[in-house]
């Protein structure tokens, strides 16, 4: 316990000096013995963590590593893991429906009453950084804060059909949903870890971004914030009151470089360890050869697909004058061949999807093989259509109309203007002429949020259950998600069922996704599956799909390979 | 004089206001919603926009909200960033500001102190083998990309010599009760590489600048008189020629006075230095208005101190000017 601020506090207020015992006032030595025996249990739990320093290189600053403040921005939440342990975390399979494929973390165990029901009881060695316990009010705390539209709007739409989240005691919090759906557990545990309602209750929702407290977070996983320089480093250092085992790295430094060469120079000069996704860089090469290094293949959630506009970029009521053609978008996708362009520009761990799902989604499926490279395929297609050179200058037309349109593609991503100039250069061998627009990051989104574009070159961070498809590829998604007004009401029905079943969900999903794939609302390009890298220094690696480094505690350092930086 | 200062003073302050006011105005108008990144992976709900545009002031009219920004400013509060959760632009600025000044000022003492001795000392030996081969040095550096140099020494003396320190300010396992003389040292070693590529283009124009005006003073009767009254030659360049050949380097330091914070945006990413380029880059991306109009309000501020600032110092070191 740590009782500096006590004293401060008291010093501020101009009381008089008093006698201490080890600095410590006797009229407060009852609550800090009491402090100390609530303590006992968790602190006989503890060993002592391991040495070493892992070096982890990022693009982008993890600025609010807080729960509920996250906005989908997956630095921050690869940091909040690392300090806020969620009830459950998934095991391997990633079967996130099953209850039984969960592992325990802050909740020990887990009891459904009854359909609309679900009870967890908390693991009562778990503590706060600052030695309060973990308790039932936390849960509902965070699960009240993620529900709250001023913080960001998002959690409240995923958490929607979460009812109440109630502390039933210290240490039991029950969920209780408006509807039976085969998401219930992964919706409890996944979206929003607890936070100290004790420091945080009294601040208003709106006010938590700025408070101190997102400069130092106080939270319960296997770190702490120990550092952090602006612009510069995130350094965490192992969390003493850590319960779930030793931790086995001793610091974990978030090194922030933008520059994807600055990231390379870093890992190759030895000042950094590790490093997520070498594949988005213009050069991996350089990192494959190294032979300090090792690369793990890690299944994304990332999805990078053309997306093909159903509707006049011009007037959205009308239907898109090319692009509406179901054949069109058939010929589209047959011309390009898209296992080649995906490894091109994700690395060789990476495939084509069969429809829109990410390589983790995917997996849990069981999809489909996609539809095959076919050129000739897409020729028979456009001309069954009617689509001909009638007037000879080399491009496809039909009643008038040439077979032209524009891709659009955001200015910051290498390998999403690679893979346009790839297809439009399949598509001219066809005789379809497009023209890439490559626009800037910020352009890009607003165009593609307003629907003004002919085909997108666009990525989603998907979520890592299916049921995510509903957002972008359902009649209901339309003016949200769903630009494009991709709507089949046989799609909507097995979504929905999918959704509601508990036993076969998978199904549904899977032959919603063969829907989806047959009526071609995009050409999904690739479900990248990311090449981390890691030092050979470190042992027993473990990486996670949904949050790479949240597993680091598990790791160990190699001793005879220890540096400087780790203590030696 | 005064009034002469009082003019310049009010001359700054209205090209300063106009620099801002232009800015503001283009960036609205240029296409891109600050909120639409938000909503790219799961779309937020429309009272979740709402309540962001409000607390952004994004659903105020565009003349309002410049007010808004002009209050706030001459109050010191430049808004919250929008990407930062609402963190105070002028946190956000004063965060990164001390590093970018670190690095462009580190650039301009190397420029200055290099490049007005080495002009100096080709003049003394115009035409000579040394001058050509000088020359020639300082043309190449003048001619020689930044960002090109910069990723040629990163890759040479850091990766592959690893002589360096590829970036950051500080060995990031430096710890922060490291003692002054380490964490000096420390800094010193990392700014070598970043100091070397943003000062080496500007130390050729130094030179050049620094050289045809020492040669000029050189040709001065005063210097002549001072030759002649046997003076040491040390002297006589120094004391009687520099002095006269003052006047083109101030003009020089007050046009490149902004190469403290706006200069450096590549180099810093380059480098992962944490200054201000890694914010305004991102702000640029993400259309955070209020921090790329506070980086906007601090560039312009500098760049017109700088040169109020350089004609202030010629004035006072030139007895013509204050005549005229």
């Amino acid at each position: 316990m740590d009782l500096a601020p006590l004293s401060a506090a008291a010093r501020s207020a101009g009381a008089e000096p008093r006698a201490t015992i080890l600095g410590v006032t006797p009229t407060r030595l009852p609550y800090l013995l009491a402090a100390l025996l609530a303590g006992a249990p968790a602190l006989a739990a503890q060993a002592t963590p391991g040495r070493g320093t892992l070096v982890i290189v990022v693009a982008s600053e993890p600025t609010s590593p807080v729960p509920t403040l996250w906005r989908g921005d997956q630095g921050n939440r690869e940091v909040s893991d690392l300090l806020f342990l969620h009830l459950a975390t998934p095991d391997p399979s990633y079967r996130l429906t099953d209850e039984k494929a969960w592992q325990p973390a802050l909740a020990r165990s887990w009891r459904r009453r009854d359909s609309l029901t679900l009870a967890f009881e908390l693991d009562p060695r778990a503590r706060w950084e600052d030695g309060v316990a973990v308790t039932a009010r936390d849960v509902a705390f965070a699960a009240d804060r993620a529900g709250e539209p001023r913080l960001g709007g998002a959690l409240a739409t995923l958490l929607r059909r979460v009812a109440s989240v109630t502390a039933e005691s210290e240490r039991v919090v029950v969920f209780r949903f408006r509807e039976r759906y085969s998401e219930q557990f992964y919706d409890a545990v996944f979206h929003a870890p607890p936070l100290p309602a004790h420091l945080l209750a009294a601040l208003p929702p709106d006010s938590v971004g700025t408070s101190p407290f997102v400069q130092r977070p106080v939270g319960n996983g296997p770190y702490r914030l120990g550092q952090r320089v602006a612009g510069q480093q995130v350094t965490l250092v192992a969390n003493p009151r850590f319960f779930l085992g030793r931790v086995g790295i001793g610091r974990l430094i978030f090194l922030l470089a933008p520059s994807p060469e600055a990231r390379v120079n870093l890992l190759l000069s030895g000042e950094a360890d590790a490093m997520d996704n070498i594949y988005a860089l213009p050069n991996p090469a350089r990192l494959e050869a190294a032979p300090e290094f090792q690369r793990y293949p890690l299944p994304g959630l990332v999805l990078n697909f053309a997306s093909l506009n159903l509707r006049d970029p011009a007037d959205t009521a009308r239907p898109h004058p090319v692009l509406a053609d179901v054949a069109v978008r058939r010929a589209l996708t047959l011309a390009v061949n898209r296992e080649s362009m995906s490894r091109t520009a994700y690395g060789p761990f990476t495939h084509a999807p069969s429809g829109p799902v990410s390589a983790l989604v995917g997996r849990g499926l069981d999809a489909p093989p996609p539809p095959p490279y076919d050129t000739a395929a897409a020729r028979r297609t456009l001309a069954a259509a009617g689509w001909r050179d009638h007037d000879g200058d080399g491009v496809l037309d039909r009643d008038g109309r040439a077979l032209t349109f524009r891709v659009m593609v955001p200015s910051v991503s290498a390998s999403r203007i690679r893979m346009a100039a790839e297809m439009q250069e399949a598509w001219r061998r066809l005789g379809i002429r497009a023209e890439v627009e490559q626009v800037e990051r910020a352009v890009y989104s607003a165009r593609f949020a307003a629907g003004q574009f002919d085909v997108a070159m666009h990525g989603v961070n998907q979520d890592p259950t299916p049921s995510g498809l509903t957002q972008s590829w359902s009649c209901t998604g339309t003016g949200g998600s769903n630009v494009i007004h991709y709507c089949n009401p046989r799609v909507d029905s097995l979504l929905a069922r999918g959704q509601l079943s508990t036993r076969d969900a998978g199904r549904y999903y899977k032959e919603a996704v063969r829907l989806i794939a047959a009526d071609q609302p995009a050409i999904f390009l690739a479900a990248p599956v990311a090449g981390i890298v890691v030092h050979r220094r470190f042992t027993r690696v473990q990486l996670r799909a949904e949050s790479t480094w949240a597993d680091a505690w598990r790791w160990s350092l190699r001793p005879e390979l220890a540096l400087e930086r780790d203590g030696r | 004089m005064s009034r002469w200062l009082l003019r310049r003073l009010l001359g700054a302050a209205v090209t300063l206001l106009l620099a801002i006011t232009l800015v503001f105005f283009l960036m609205r108008l240029t296409p891109g919603d600050p909120l639409a990144r938000l909503s790219e992976d799961r779309p937020l709900p429309p009272e979740a926009i709402a309540a962001l545009r409000a607390r952004y002031g994004l659903d105020q009219p565009l003349p309002r909200q410049y007010a808004a920004f002009l209050g706030g400013a001459l109050r010191g509060d430049l808004g919250g960033s929008i990407e930062h959760g609402g963190r105070p632009v002028r946190t956000l600025l004063g965060e990164r500001l001390p590093a970018t000044l670190l690095l462009g000022g580190s650039a301009l003492l190397l420029n200055f102190t290099l490049g007005v001795w080495l002009g100096v000392w080709q003049a003394a030996r115009r035409g000579g083998a040394a001058d050509h081969a000088a020359t020639v040095l300082t043309l190449v550096a003048y001619a020689t990309p930044s960002f090109w140099l910069g990723i040629v020494l990163a890759w040479g003396l850091g990766t592959e010599l690893r002589w360096f320190p590829v970036g950051f300010m500080h060995a990031v396992w430096l710890p922060p009760d490291a003692d002054l003389l380490t964490r000096f040292r420390d800094l010193l070693w990392h700014l070598v590489l970043p100091v070397v590529t943003l000062s080496a283009g500007t130390i050729g124009a130094t030179v050049r600048f620094q050289r045809a005006a020492m040669i000029e003073a050189l040709r001065l009767d005063a210097v002549r008189t001072a030759r002649s009254k046997g003076l040491p030659e040390r002297a006589v360049r120094w004391r009687h020629a520099w002095r006269n050949a003052l006047g083109p380097m101030l003009a020089l330091f007050g046009l490149w006075l902004p190469l403290l914070v706006a200069g450096s945006v590549f180099v810093e990413q380059i480098f992962s230095w944490p200054g201000l380029g890694s914010l305004v880059a991102e702000a640029i991306g993400t259309r955070d208005y209020p921090v790329l109009m506070g980086a906007t309000l601090l560039v312009s501020t500098t760049i017109v101190g700088g040169n109020l600032l350089a004609d202030v110092l010629q004035r006072w070191l030139d007895p013509r000017l204050r005549a005229a």
